[in-house]
């Protein structure tokens, strides 16, 4: 009986570990099955890439996250290259932004490496952090001749560390300030009258606006501190110094940014909502007249076709009493990256030096359809980016952008970036609230050196 | 009086029923629209379903993830069921000096939070060749303290003195596991799918942190990727929040029905 009853629970624990086995082959199969798809290449058949990186001498896999935007691009980067490398297979993973962080501090942190991919996206605010933080995860490409010089000063320096080049800078974050001209005709204004001008010049046409026709100019999603950091860097300022060390408190450009923002929310020309759908939401349901945001937000813009020909972009308005104070800034924007768990290090720099750092022909291609904006510098001359857009009352928005994308003065982002902003963010909304501005920054900068350990 | 004390109550429960339900309808509601009247705050049913569904199917693999987060979650439920009951009985119905002891160690495990083992984890499944496999995403939660505790909760109101009679009737240790306690235990066994599937379910971090392979994607994958990028297609976004929802929602409400069976049936 008790013999019985041992061989009746062996079987159960075989049963059991044989259908773990059997679901991983089944799991292996369709995985062999799926990729040729994704590659769209017949060739690769028999390769069946796996999702690390990849062995076979022709083949690249790549993390990054978005289908109509940067996957769609290194797709099409894959087809330019395939003209000249008929064997090459890209095998694409999407892979959100967070996960790849996440998939990236796990794999740095318990130093195996052999997860990563062959190349992945980076967001430009988290390259140095990760770059400094986890130096063997990453391949130092500056002597890979791929043409750094042919990207923007400030684009460029995100991916640049100690004098090293570690990315090739993909998407465009340059700041625009978009207008609904329908709402400034009402008011007696024209996209010009917010060109070139100054903080104090757009809350007076702001507040203009507003009593003309009852809608504020801006939205922005409470607590978040986009627009600040936008300010920041168009007076070429940041949270840290070239050392390293947080600069919250005695920072002349912060405290004016603080105190434009103060302004903004108090005379009603901005707004602020709880998230970010609320966001693109009052963008597309005409309760605001305007947003200032990173160039991308065109694509949300867009989704509104019934607003076509009632948009146009202009530069931000910059600071006044700051020295070097511009109207051109950053938000967002990312850079690709080759990690050190590559087996083919020149492949993969030959694949990003003659793709995203070497063909006007692939910025011209991924353009129409994903609203692609490089910061290759050379893609701005072509004929594609100076095509008129209906959209935006037949302005010429593409050369527009990549100009502006060209002046924007660089700023430091460093390890502690994020922890800084949310610092930062915490000071805002009690500014916001009517809080003493030095003594919030006093309290940001405390938090800050805290989370260093100083 | 009392119909006024009544009427009062309904409007209450109906307040506060709608106020629950109300992120289920609009999700509905949403996934019928386009991502342009969502932003705008549409409340009634669109007619975009069908537009929305064929946007996700072309942009994602559903089908995959679908059948990828049945397997994972039938085959956790399954194994964790078997694993963990056996467990909690043993440690109820056998004496031992030190199974308090062991019990308290194994309780005390509740208490790590899942994020501070997570990266040794991933360095023993990555050395056992784990990564991408379904041996992969079961075998952290394979056996929890929770579901321990449980089971020997449950198996403390089982009567010793049926195991009592069925030991004199000749049945062995497992025999009266299965055939006595089993039974008996429907309504807890049932409480521990609902919990143990849906967790298996949802479970996001760790399957994104092993799973490295488009083709081991899940359903909650799935819906983190559709909120990526520069723009958000919301009615896309709810139809996948929709169909990740709906197996969940089914399992809770058929595990319901068998958990009122299950205690009918109780030990008289």
């Amino acid at each position: 009986m008790k013999r019985k009853s041992i061989a009746l629970l062996l079987a159960a624990v075989l049963s059991l570990s044989l259908m773990g086995c059997g679901a991983k082959q089944e799991a292996a199969q369709p995985a062999a099955e799926e990729t040729t798809e994704a590659a769209t290449d017949e060739a690769s058949a028999e390769e069946a890439p796996a999702a690390e990186a990849s062995a076979d001498s022709n083949t690249l896999t790549v993390w990054c996250w978005d289908p109509a935007f940067n996957i769609y691009a290194m797709e099409q980067a894959a087809e330019v290259y395939k003209e000249k490398n008929p064997d090459f297979v890209l095998n694409v993973v999407e892979t959100p932004w967070a996960d790849i962080q996440t998939k990236l501090t796990t794999a740095a942190t318990s130093s195996d490496l052999s997860s990563l991919p062959d190349i992945m996206l980076l967001q430009d605010n988290a390259f140095q952090k990760n770059v400094i933080s986890y130096p063997d995860a990453f391949t130092d490409i500056s002597g890979s001749g791929i043409a750094f010089d042919q990207f923007g000063g400030a684009k460029l320096a995100y991916s640049t560390v100690d004098g090293k080049n570690y990315g090739v800078p993909f998407d465009n974050g340059a700041v625009i300030s978009c207008v609904r001209t329908d709402v400034l005709e009402k008011a007696g204004y024209t996209v010009d009258d917010f060109t070139d001008i100054t903080w104090s010049k757009y809350i007076e046409i702001g507040k203009d606006v507003l009593a003309k026709t009852g809608t504020p100019m801006l939205s922005m999603q409470a607590g978040e501190t986009d627009l600040i950091m936008m300010m920041l860097q168009s007076a070429g300022g940041s949270l840290f110094d070239a050392e390293g060390n947080p600069t919250i408190v005695n920072n002349a450009v912060l405290a004016e940014v603080m105190g434009v923002y103060q302004e903004l929310i108090k005379s009603g020309v901005l707004i602020e909502v709880n998230d970010w759908d609320q966001y693109i939401g009052t963008l597309t349901n005409s309760t605001v007249a305007g947003t200032i945001n990173g160039c991308w937000i065109l694509a949300s813009i867009q989704t509104a076709a019934d607003q076509s020909g009632k948009w146009a972009i202009t530069n931000m308005p910059k600071l006044e009493t700051v020295d070097g104070a511009t109207n051109y800034s950053n938000n967002g924007g990312s850079s690709w990256v080759v990690t050190s768990n590559c087996k083919n290090v020149d492949l993969a720099t030959d694949f990003l030096g003659s793709t995203f750092a070497g063909s006007v022909e692939f910025y011209e291609k991924i353009l129409p359809s994903s609203g692609a904006l490089a910061t290759y510098l050379p893609a701005a001359d072509s004929a594609v980016y100076g095509e008129p857009q209906a959209f935006f009352n037949d302005q010429t928005i593409y050369a527009l952008i990549t100009e502006f994308a060209g002046k924007v003065p660089s700023n430091n982002t460093g390890v502690y970036y994020y922890e800084a902003r949310d610092a930062v963010a915490t000071a805002l909304t009690n500014v916001v609230n009517g809080a003493d501005i030095t003594s919030e920054l006093q309290a940001a900068e405390d938090t800050v050196k805290f989370q260093m350990g100083q | 009086m009392i119909k006024i004390k009544r009427s009062f109550q309904y409007v209450v429960l109906t307040v506060v029923s709608f106020v629950s339900v109300f992120p289920l309808l609009w999700m509905v509601i949403s996934a019928t629209n386009t991502s342009l009247d969502v932003t705008r705050g549409a409340m009634l049913p669109g007619k975009a379903l069908i537009e929305n569904f064929q946007k996700l199917i072309g942009a994602q693999n559903v089908s995959q993830a679908m059948m990828n987060s049945f397997k994972y979650a039938i085959l956790l439920t399954f194994a964790s069921l078997c694993i963990c009951s056996l467990a909690g009985y043993g440690f109820e119905i056998f004496h031992d000096k030190g199974k308090d002891v062991v019990m308290g160690v194994i309780l005390l495990a509740m208490m790590v939070p899942f994020a501070a083992t997570m990266i040794p984890l991933f360095q023993m499944f990555s050395k056992a060749g784990l990564l991408n496999t379904t041996a992969g995403f079961m075998l952290p939660t394979i056996s929890t303290p929770f579901l321990i505790m449980l089971f020997r909760q449950s198996a403390r109101s089982f009567p010793h003195d049926i195991i009592e009679a069925a030991r004199i009737d000749g049945l062995n240790e497992f025999q009266i596991f299965y055939k006595m306690f089993f039974p008996t235990m429907r309504s807890t066994y049932a409480a521990a799918m609902t919990i143990t599937f849906m967790n298996a379910w949802n479970n996001y971090l760790w399957p994104k942190v092993i799973m490295t392979d488009q083709k081991s994607i899940t359903m909650p994958m799935l819906v983190a990727n559709l909120t990526e990028g520069y723009v958000t297609d919301y009615g896309v976004l709810m139809l996948g929040v929709l169909l990740c929802t709906i197996p969940t929602i089914i399992i809770f409400f058929v595990l319901q029905k068998s958990f009122a069976e299950g205690i009918t049936g109780a030990v008289k």
